[in-house]
């Protein structure tokens, strides 16, 4: 009778969604990265597939709309022992009572305990920088985590990773997990980043070089900066733009002004609108990454529009980029950079040939197809 | 060639000789509209205002701003509405946007995910050159919000303030998606040294009457010296669309 009047009244299906910050914990900015733009996006699939969304966040208590028709609501925890929240966890549980499904937006979110019927997702390692081990007191707290996040892996029925070098960790690690994982590779929406109207590649002076991503010393941005400098001053009518932002104000000022007293070396950031219109003025982009990577929507983003990537084979990129077909995958260092722009510029023949490879290689990745494999798995795993 | 219409709000008050004519000279470069409410000028303000064919002019019989701000805010508002626009920038008549703007304008009013562009504010400090870095004056730590999307359907409210009322309705301050841009601001309301201590007394009497003590920001404002910090202006490239 229940499932008569249910179907009746054909009651959407809730789904909440926990992360750990999509607006600051004051409510009051919204934080627009990478994350946050796949976030939005896997809403707009949700409500296309008929669901009901909720998020749930870190906060006072503040409700807000984040969507037409979807709320995010605020839990307020502050402690993250071993790089996990477990009080959110339990928080969440207990008061999205009225969801039917969860997705944790974030592993270590699932930890301890997960609803059932719930996907997390894994956006690349992040535990391979350096200081990684303060954050967990070194050896000492090491087996803790590790613990913690065997935990949140298992919990949920399955694990979106953006990679494939977090499954091979995971199964390397723990072979008995790796069944979880689903690797659903970021996108790039190719109706808005194309090569369509844009610069040919190195035939135009000035020659551009993007460094599009957050100024952050595990994106390589200090690498970068020695290159710009280095070859500013040895090449004419090569120009280098560092366009995004930084994650401390002293960072953004100290930059600006960095730039202001070089020669075509730019700094600026802008709305993601624009990031298309910038991409097509551009010719090379680095996504030098140290640690802590993805598969980077700036570097679908640059591939896509047809500028020449030079990358790193760290965390997810080499997923995305194969040596000298597509793009350069370097070691992130200054010299590397400095050399692999150099045989760029040495060789337009080539570059053209990467730029077009690249056009072609980031199809594979394109929005149509990530919403088309997250639908299986939602269908698999909710229904 | 952009569709949205930008209109730009401002309160005017004898301000024949302070930075009126540079203002509007580099205003009309990017907006569509300036609406000004004269708060009952006694000098040539009204003369150089109508100079400038995208100025809509209107005029206060007086001097108000001295006994409530926020009713004169108010007034500044819904003749800027009924201006029909789609973005407003609430600005003041000594303060000018770099260059920058000029080439970010249209696509910041045509995109779509922000409904509101915040700016760091540099308050040169008695001179064009240097500004103020120390406590509170620290432009590199805030961002304000200029420019606005206007939406017709919100309601605009404003707090019972005598002074420091804020330049927006209640429901149009911390505009949820907000867009912090790289694009500095100019303030040269204290740029003028012989400015410093008339301003001080009338802060100091506002600041009785709103929160019946001197506001440590205000205080400031006559600080020695050796407590303030100044940093001294760097221009930055500008680069004319690509």
């Amino acid at each position: 009778m229940v499932s008569k009047i249910k179907e009746v009244i054909k009651i959407k299906k809730k789904i909440g969604i926990l992360t750990s910050n999509f607006f600051d914990p004051a409510g009051q900015r919204l934080i627009y990265g990478g994350a946050e733009r796949y976030g939005i996006e896997l809403t707009k699939l949700l409500l296309d597939l008929g669901y009901e969304v909720e998020w749930w966040q870190v906060g006072s208590g503040w409700i807000r709309d984040l969507m037409n028709n979807v709320k995010i609501k605020s839990i307020p925890v502050t402690e993250s022992p071993y790089e996990t929240m477990p009080t959110l966890n339990q928080a969440f549980l207990e008061r999205a009572v009225d969801i039917d499904y969860a997705i944790y937006f974030v592993t270590f979110l699932a930890y301890p305990q997960v609803k059932e019927k719930s996907i997390s997702i894994s956006h690349g390692i992040y535990w391979d920088y350096p200081s990684f081990d303060n954050l967990i007191d070194g050896d000492n707290g090491r087996q803790e985590w590790l613990r913690r996040l065997k935990i949140a892996l298992s919990g949920p029925d399955r694990v979106i990773s953006v990679d494939t070098s977090t499954i091979e960790w995971v199964r390397a690690t723990w072979p008995g997990l790796s069944h979880k994982f689903e690797y659903i590779p970021n996108f790039v929406d190719l109706a808005k980043f194309n090569p369509e109207g844009r610069k040919p590649i190195l035939e135009q002076k000035p020659i551009r070089v993007i460094f599009p991503r957050r100024i952050t010393t595990v994106r390589g941005i200090n690498e970068v900066v020695r290159t710009a400098e280095i070859m500013t001053k040895e090449v004419k009518n090569l120009e280098f733009h560092i366009v995004g932002r930084g994650h401390h104000d002293q960072v953004e000022k100290e930059l600006m002004k960095w730039a202001s007293e070089h020669e075509r070396i730019y700094y600026y950031w802008q709305p993601p609108e624009m990031m298309p219109e910038i991409y097509r003025e551009m010719d090379i982009a680095l996504i030098p990454t140290k640690a802590a990577e993805g598969t980077s929507l700036s570097c679908l983003e640059a591939m896509a529009s047809g500028c020449v990537v030079i990358s790193s084979y760290v965390g997810g990129l080499s997923d995305l980029v194969f040596n000298d077909y597509n793009g350069l995958l370097i070691k992130p260092t200054t010299q590397n950079l400095v050399q692999a722009i150099y045989s760029l510029l040495e060789d337009t023949d080539r570059a053209k040939r990467l730029s077009k490879n690249g056009v072609e290689v980031a199809r594979a990745f394109s929005l149509d197809c990530w919403r088309e494999s997250w639908k299986t798995v939602l269908q698999e795993v909710f229904n | 060639m952009r569709k949205n219409k930008l209109v730009a709000m401002m309160v005017v008050f004898n301000e024949g000789n302070r930075f009126l004519t540079r203002v509007l000279n580099h205003l009309s470069l990017w907006v569509d509209e300036i609406v000004i409410l004269d708060d009952g000028s006694t000098d040539h303000t009204r003369k150089i205002c109508n100079q400038y064919p995208k100025v809509f002019f209107v005029e206060n019989d007086a001097h108000t701003f001295i006994q409530h701000e926020a009713r004169l805010r108010e007034k500044l508002w819904n003749i800027t509405i009924s201006r029909n626009p789609d973005w407003i920038l609430a600005i003041d008549a000594d303060e000018i946007f770099t260059d920058r703007i000029l080439d970010a304008i249209d696509s910041y009013l045509e995109q779509k995910t922000y409904d509101a562009f915040a700016f760091r504010l540099f308050d040169f400090w008695k001179s064009e050159n240097y500004y103020r870095v120390d406590g509170a004056w620290n432009p590199w730590i805030k961002f304000s919000a200029f420019l606005v999307r206007y939406h017709p359907e919100w309601k605009a409210t404003w707090p019972d303030y005598v002074i420091h009322s804020g330049r927006w309705p209640l429901e149009y301050r911390f505009v949820k998606n907000t867009f912090q841009s790289d694009i500095r601001v100019k303030h040269f309301g204290w740029a003028r040294p012989e400015d410093h201590y008339r301003k001080y007394i009338f802060y100091c009497q506002k600041d009785l009457e709103q929160y019946g003590k001197i506001q440590p920001h205000t205080k400031s404002i006559m600080a020695s010296n050796d407590s303030i910090i100044l940093e001294k202006w760097f221009e930055r490239k500008w680069m004319v669309g690509f």
